[in-house]
Parts: structure tokens; sequence; C-alpha cells
């Protein structure tokens, strides 16, 4: 059997075909790619183009000559240059890098493969380095692939820095440099061609006709990796799982088979299900919220969450739930108001076509999986699926699951509060404004890509831009971060500040987390803005409400602060007082 | 069958199928570049369920000589 994702992967010739028909100059979305490579690319560029299109992102690709990847970095006039990429995928194969050493490695001794690895991985880097400095596009640099191979037999393993681990500490250095360096990522391309199988990416026939070292089948699968990186970096990921219930989290249906009929246990086809739990609670464990949409009787759906022994996913694994008899696509719109976030933001996993039919014509912004008939295979289908990427990792990210229980704990207290005021009161806000340092940049930097809704401007900013910001004595960068009686929320509200002049400041980004919305924090993030434009005597904050499809919440924020129209600016007259509720205890760091 | 193979050719090429004939090749239709002749030849080996050898894709000028390395390879073409 075809690995699963090969199977629904179109082939290359269908994106040739559609590259020539697209239409995607309205497209909000923009990107410039670039492709630079050791080794024949043809037809990735219009894979790319299409992938794209199909997420509404208007991509510009620029492939560089067959091996032409030196002269493009190194020459300052390159049209690589000239061209200004936002991400340049730099594709390389080992048979390239080891020239004639990749046939007889053998022929070195082990101090000069020692010398041989040292000296390529330092070449990489210096070009590495000439990139980055040249150029603010990120760079995507392919690790290379482990040769099965060897001339040395089953004595590959016993020799000291065989062909196989000269190889991997030429990888192991670069994930060195990458590690140090916020611009450059290695995408795992030896992965790649372990998930799918030497044999089949590497064609003997293709590589004799073209110096073609991706089989033409496996480009698209290729391109879809590399779209892991293209949705992250414009902030279109999935923030949510949704799941059905019966034969999607279990086997039958458990009110017709009873608690202990459903199909959930160390054997098949129960462990089936057991695996794609697990693999579902390691995407919560990194961030990713999972929510209930179930056509079941609550009570008795509930006790499987609660009690199975192998149930692997919990009730506080779950951040919203509904178990009714309504329909689904209420109960989805209801779970994304709940957790605040955008419909799409969802990716919804039913085993049922027709349910996962009547969502995708109702609701297509969500991202609904196909999922196969054979729940042997959920797993690799969630694997499969390269939504779920950041560019960084932050501790917000590992710390969300909680967060959400906290915030479920927050909406029972909120029940029993008779008034709004009440309840803020009680909940004990604490914000602390914090500057932008190497331990906030990330996260600021991940809050202005991926907030929508409470976003005067959205304006999106890469990691390496807020550095820049922070550095310069002309801006104003901080962001804060929020605790309450039931936990931390973490770093929720971001600003950035242009000092235009000695009376003037403007405010370029002002943001706040759907997670903290509702409470007031805008007011004391806002207060702490205006006390600093104060201590420096300014007159005059200006700040802009740029209207978006998703930031209709934050449309009556600058009126409401006391900001008064002037032309096409709000302006706020830094004399006049303002008032922040005294339940936010605000403290700056 | 070979209305199959002139399809599969028109997709590959973005051609009309109406522009092919058996005489067609590279020489002929533009967009038979070398790269789309590799695209082409992986499509037919999918489609057909074949493997060319490297020789023959080499020699391949028409679609006559397509038509008659699929014949060598067992498949039944009805013109």
């Amino acid at each position: 059997m075809k690995h699963i994702v090969i199977s629904m992967e179109s082939k290359l010739s269908h994106y040739i075909n559609e590259a020539s028909n697209l239409n995607t100059s309205s497209f909000e979305k923009k990107i410039r790619i670039g492709i630079l490579g050791s080794f024949t690319l043809n037809g990735i560029e219009e894979t790319l183009r299409v992938k794209c299109a199909e997420k509404k992102i208007d991509a510009s690709v620029f492939v560089s000559g067959y091996s032409q990847y030196h002269q493009d970095i190194l020459n300052d006039k390159s049209e690589l240059y000239r061209f200004s990429p936002d991400v340049v995928f730099l594709i390389l194969d080992t048979r390239s890098i080891l020239g004639n050493f990749f046939y007889s490695p053998y022929s070195l001794s082990t101090d000069q493969r020692k010398e041989l690895v040292e000296k390529k991985a330092k070449e990489l880097i210096n070009l590495f380095e000439v990139f980055t400095k040249k150029s603010k596009s990120k760079l995507v640099v392919t690790n290379f692939s482990i040769p099965t191979y060897s001339p040395y037999g089953i004595c590959e393993t016993k020799s000291e820095l065989g062909l196989q681990e000269m190889i991997l500490k030429l990888n192991s250095k670069l994930y060195d440099y990458a590690r140090q360096n916020q611009t450059v990522y290695i995408c795992d391309f030896n992965g790649f061609v372990t998930r799918y199988g030497e044999s089949n990416i590497f064609d003997y026939r293709q590589y004799f006709f073209g110096d073609i070292k991706v089989s033409l089948e496996f480009i698209p699968l290729l391109a879809e990796d590399f779209m892991g990186y293209i949705k992250t970096m414009l902030g279109i990921n999935k923030k949510c799982i949704v799941l059905d219930l019966d034969n999607t989290l279990w086997g039958g249906i458990v009110g017709e088979d009873g608690f202990s009929g459903i199909k959930l246990g160390l054997a098949p086809p129960g462990n089936a299900y057991m695996e794609f739990q697990h693999s579902l609670l390691a995407l919560n464990q990194r961030g990713i919220i999972l929510a209930i949409n179930s056509k079941n009787n609550e009570d008795e759906a509930l006790e499987v969450i609660k009690k199975h022994p192998h149930m692997v996913l919990r009730e506080e694994n779950f951040a919203s739930i509904r178990i009714n008899w309504n329909d689904k696509v209420s109960n989805m719109r209801e779970i994304a108001e709940e957790l605040n976030i955008g419909l799409d933001s969802i990716t919804y996993f039913d085993d049922d076509p027709v349910n996962r039919e009547f969502m995708t014509m109702n609701l297509p912004e969500v991202l609904t999986v196909d999922l196969p008939q054979d729940s042997a295979f959920y797993a690799s289908v969630l694997h499969g699926i390269n939504d779920f990427n950041v560019l960084k990792i932050t501790e917000e990210d590992l710390k969300r699951k909680d967060m959400y229980h906290q915030e479920k704990q927050r909406k029972d207290f909120e029940k029993n509060n008779t008034s709004i005021e009440d309840f803020l009161k009680q909940l004990d806000i604490k914000l602390k404004i914090k500057k932008a340092d190497q331990f906030t940049i990330p996260r600021i930097s991940q809050l202005t890509l991926k907030t929508n809704q409470f976003n005067l401007t959205t304006k999106r900013y890469q990691e390496e831009e807020i550095l820049q910001f922070s550095q310069d004595s002309n801006m104003l960068v901080g962001c804060v971060q929020v605790e309450d009686k039931f936990g931390d929320n973490g770093i929720t509200g971001v600003f950035i500040v242009k000092k235009e002049n000695q009376k003037e400041w403007t405010i370029d980004t002002f943001l706040l987390s759907c997670r903290v919305m509702g409470r007031e924090i805008e007011k004391g993030m806002l207060e702490h803005i205006i006390e600093q434009a104060r201590e420096n005597k300014i007159e005059r904050i200006k700040a802009q409400y740029i209207p978006t499809k998703k930031n209709k919440p934050v449309e009556s924020f600058l009126p409401d602060c006391g900001f008064h129209k002037e032309d096409d600016h709000w302006v706020y007259s830094v004399k006049s007082s303002f008032k922040v509720p005294n339940y936010l205890k605000v403290s700056v760091e | 069958m070979s209305k199959r193979l002139y399809e599969l050719i028109g997709k590959v090429m973005n051609v009309p199928i109406s522009q092919i004939s058996d005489g067609s090749g590279p020489e002929s239709i533009e967009s038979w570049t070398s790269f789309n002749g590799y695209v082409l030849l992986y499509e037919l080996e999918h489609e057909f369920n074949v493997k060319f050898t490297m020789e023959e894709a080499i020699d391949v000028k028409t679609i006559s000589d397509i038509k008659r390395y699929l014949r060598n390879h067992g498949v039944t073409l009805n013109d």
C-alpha cells in the first residue's frame, strides 16, 4: 500500500497545467519565493504557485539557474537579490556536496574525512552568512539525505566517521548554525527521503536523463513540505482541532455499543484510535487547542472521556465541548465564538463524509480533513497536515493547554458573579509591562503574525524586524504579560510606538490576544504609553484604525479612550487625564 | 486506447487533442521541452502501468515511438 499522503497528492502535470491559468492578483496575502538548488528542480515553481493560490496567497517565484546557487548568493547584483525574496529555499543534495567522495569516501583517511566535513560545513555556513547579510529574507536550507548504500557494506557502521556518519555530522553542524541564527531554518530533507523511501525519491533514470534528484512524482510532496514554512510565515496556520467522537476518537457508536462495547484499547482496531489520540495529545501539549463537536447523548460520551481506561485525551484536554443533537455547523460556530478564534483557525476531523460535506459547504473556511475510511491511517493523515507549525515554539505555546483549562474555570466563575465589574474585580488581574528583549521578541513577532481581532493596524512583523525596532531609539516596543487568580495568561499584548519628533508619537501597532479580550487590559497598556509620552514631554499621540474583515472588536477603541479624529488619524492629547479601571494592577519591568 | 494516450499527451503538453497526431513530437509541439518529455514518460508509466528502459526513453522522437514501446510492453492500443 502506498503512503497515504502520496495517494492524496496530485500529479506534477496537474500543477504545471494549473499554473498557466492562475489569477491571483486579488489575493491579499503575497509572498516572494526564491528557489536555489544543486540539481534540476523544474516543476517546483509551478507547484508552489498553485499550492499558494489554493491558500489564497499570491506567490511570485524566482528559480535560480541550474546549480547557480553560489553565484546567486555571492554576487550583490544577482537576479536573486534584485528579486528581493521573502523566503529562499536552498535545496542541496549529498552527491553534489561530496563530489567523487560520495562514491569513494574511504579513499580518504579518517582525519582527511574529518577535515572534509569541516571544510564543507564552513563553506556552506559562509554562504549562509553572506546571504543573511545581504538579504532580509528567511533562508530555508535542506539538510543532506543519508545514503543507504556504502561500499563498506555491513562494516559501514563500524568505520570511524564513515560515509553515513560524515553526513550526520555535516547536518549537525548546520543545525548548530541555524539554532544561533533566527532567519535560517534547516528543512528536514533527509526526513522527507526517509518518509517516502530513497528508492522512490531517487530514480536513477531521471537522474541520468537530466540530473533530477527528486523524482517528478515527489516534487509536489516536496513543495508541500515547503508550504509548511510559507503558511507559517504568513500566519495562516491552524490553532485548533475540532473532533467528532464516534468512529473518530474511538471505534463504534457509544449510544449503541455502550461504554464497554466501543473499540478503544490495546488490541486492534482500538489501538489505532489510541495512536490517533496520542498524536493529538502531543499537539495539544505543544499548544494546539482541542475541542469536541459530536452528536451524542452528553452523559454517555462524557462518561467515556472521563472514565474509559484507554482514553488518552481527557476532559481537561478539550477547551470547548459541544456534545448535543444540534447541527454540527451551529456547534462549530459556537466553539469558535467560545474560544474567540476565527473559523479559519480550525481543523475538523469527522469520519462521516456527509458531515464533512455539510461542514465544507457551510463553513469553507474550516479545514475539513478528508479522513480515510480505515482508522489505521488516522494518525498518519494527522502527521501529514503541515498547518500546525509556528516559526518558534514559545513558552506561551507550551502553556496554552493549561491556559484554556483555566479559562474554562474563569467562565464558570463569571457565571457565579452577578455583574461584569464584580467579576473583573475578583479576578485579581495583574499586568506586567515588559520590554522587547531576547526572551519576549519571538512572542511579540508571533502575536503580530497571528492576531486578527483586537489589532488596530494588523501589521505583520518577523522576529528580526522586531529586533531592529527594539534597538532603534526612535521606537518604543513592549508587551504585556497578564496574570489573574486562575493562572498566567503569558504575553498577550503588544505595542509598537514610533517617536516621530519631540512633540508627537505614533502608535504603529497595538494588539491584544483574543484570549484576554474583554478585561480592559488594553486600557492598562494604553496608559503605559501615555505615561511614557508624558515623561518625554510629548503633546500628542497619533493612532490609526485600519479596518480588516476581522478587527471589528477594536473599531471604537480609540474614540472610547478619548482620541479625536483629525483627517485620517486619531489623536490623543497627552494633557488630558486617562482613567484605568482600578481593578487592574499594572507594573513595569 | 489511442484516445487515452492522446488525452494524456494533451494534458501534459497543455495542447488540444486536435493538434496531436502520431507524427507529433518535440519538433512539432512547442511545449514538448525535454523536461515535459520526462513528465510525460512518468505519467505514461503510471497510466499504463509499465516501466520504460532508459534507452527507450531517450529514443522517443514522435508519438509513434511511444505507441511502439507501449506495444512492446504488452499494452494494446486500438487505433
